[in-house]
């Protein structure tokens, strides 16, 4: 297939490539990671079709599909690729760009699945390791669901297979001080 | 004796905790002392690399650093995910030393990162450190009569650039070592499909249907278990089996156990230690077929007018 690509400076597929480290324009379109892929039946466009976007400069499309979201890094795609692009880090590229440069996806799933990560590293934060069941109690609260999951407390609790408590870090400063750090490399980074 | 550091992971504290126990029974049997990182933080998961870059270097990274103050030149790690993102860490930050110079200046008070220390999942320790011969020699109870489906998940041999170790499609490492053990590793083809991994609570839906095809194609397999290296696909397999088999209607049964209890038990550790009460499908049933002959399904009995044919064309 043939695309007519804006290959140049300043462009979004410049700046994809230069974050995912591997090169979207080698994409042929075979459509190898859309078949191997887990996930590509829940999103609004499959790998093939970001891929397409990037180069053809479809920036706010690409980085308002939830594609990108549901992409759960298990790598299938890019052991596959023909090509070898490195699609888990391409579609993470993509992801980071939405977060720096304020693009929502308007659905509630990806929503959920936003609110979780943002849930589990502010459990990082203050305790300096997970701290499951309050992890999950956070969400449940957050995503006002108060009863999801709930069929499995009895028994998950009841076993013990989900601990109440959590043993938190004895530096849990160090841990305060690299969020502070990593959010300046981020501004340093754009 | 052979010293190692340990990471255990958050899980290991929390729903993993046999997982943990079993480790240490397998290593001690071996004689491998294990040394914990002090102090560790979590890896950041998925979480943080979905959300941030430099935290996800960062985290992990802290680990690393402290992992170099002991003087073990391996660590170990029993979770998939946590060794996934120290792996990647490690292998970023040795390509690319400025990278690595940049995310140090976030690991606060702690040291410089010097890349000394090599990383291993348990799996890969076992296979290549301990080696098949002398697991087989440390068996005293054999759990021959299981037929066990092997599940390595996405993150213990993919991406291949990061962990360098095994198939990335069919992996056999863990079939060697269960069969190392007595048992019978099925053909199952569903070895490194993904599971639904960190959508277990954020998207439940997704893991019941990637987590549900496992199942089934375990079940197919003709395993009486699934033997798992990994706490989160432990977790989606076993504590979501009920919903799936309620969402699908279909009844699977499937106990899914770790490698290292498997281990443990075929060295002859009694099994109420292994903490199968914290498992929510029942064990009982498939431990029963220890000891049981699996007869080798026959080869078709040629008849004579094929031997005849066959001689013919010769």
């Amino acid at each position: 297939m043939i695309t007519l690509s804006y290959k140049g400076k300043n462009t979004f597929l410049e700046a994809v490539n230069k974050k995912s480290g591997s090169d979207v324009l080698e994409c042929y379109q075979c459509g190898k990671c859309v078949s191997t892929c887990p996930v590509s039946n829940f999103m609004d466009f499959p790998p093939r079709e970001i891929m397409q976007m990037i180069k053809l400069e479809l920036k706010e499309e690409a980085q308002m599909a939830n594609s990108t979201w549901f992409c759960l890094t298990c790598s299938a795609c890019s052991g596959r690729c023909p090509r070898e692009i490195n699609i888990p880090a391409v579609m993470e590229a993509v992801r980071h760009m939405a977060i720096e440069e304020n693009f929502h996806p308007d659905s509630k799933r990806v929503k959920n699945i936003r609110k979780f990560h943002e849930i589990f590293l502010d459990m990082i934060k203050r305790y300096g390791r997970n701290y499951e069941l309050r992890m999950m109690a956070e969400f449940n609260i957050r995503t006002r669901n108060l009863f999801k999951d709930m069929h499995l407390a009895p028994t998950a609790l009841l076993k013990g297979k989900i601990p109440l408590g959590v043993k938190p870090l004895k530096s849990k400063k160090a841990i305060k001080k690299m969020y502070e750090m990593a959010e300046k490399l981020e501004k340093q980074n754009k | 004796m052979k010293k190692v550091s340990y990471f255990p992971g958050c899980s290991a504290h929390g729903t993993s905790e046999e997982f943990d126990e079993t480790v240490k029974m397998v290593m001690k049997t071996m004689d491998v002392e294990m040394e914990e990182i002090p102090d560790w933080n979590c890896c950041g998961a998925t979480s943080a690399h979905t959300l941030s870059e430099s935290l996800a270097y960062a985290l992990p990274l802290r680990n690393l650093v402290l992992a170099e103050k002991l003087s073990n030149d391996t660590m170990t790690i029993p979770c998939a995910s946590c060794y996934q993102r120290m792996k990647a860490t490690k292998v970023h930050m040795d390509e690319d030393p400025e990278l690595a110079a940049r995310i140090n200046t976030a690991v606060v008070g702690e040291g410089k990162y010097e890349g000394k220390v090599a990383i291993k999942s348990m799996l890969q320790y076992c296979y290549e450190d301990m080696g098949l011969e002398a697991i087989k020699a440390k068996v005293t109870n054999p759990i021959s009569g299981m037929k066990l489906a092997c599940y390595y998940g996405c993150l213990l041999t993919r991406p291949k650039a990061i962990t360098q170790f095994d198939s990335p499609e069919y992996p056999m490492s863990m079939d060697y070592i269960v069969e190392a053990l007595g048992a019978k590793a099925t053909p199952f083809d569903f070895k490194t499909e993904c599971c639904g991994a960190s959508f277990s609570i954020s998207d439940t839906d997704i893991v019941l249907q990637l987590s549900g095809k496992i199942l089934e194609m375990a079940k197919e397999s003709g395993a009486h278990a699934i033997v798992v290296a990994c706490p989160l696909c432990q977790s989606n397999l076993d504590m979501r089996q009920h919903d799936i088999e309620k969402k699908y209607n279909v009844k699977y049964d499937l106990p899914v156990f770790y490698l290292t209890q498997l281990m443990a038990i075929a060295f002859g550790f009694p099994k109420e230690k292994m903490m199968f009460s914290k498992h929510i499908i029942p064990v009982d049933s498939a431990l029963a077929h220890i000891g049981e002959v699996i007869e080798e399904p026959k080869k078709p009995v040629k008849g004579k007018k094929a031997v005849q044919a066959e001689s013919e064309v010769e």
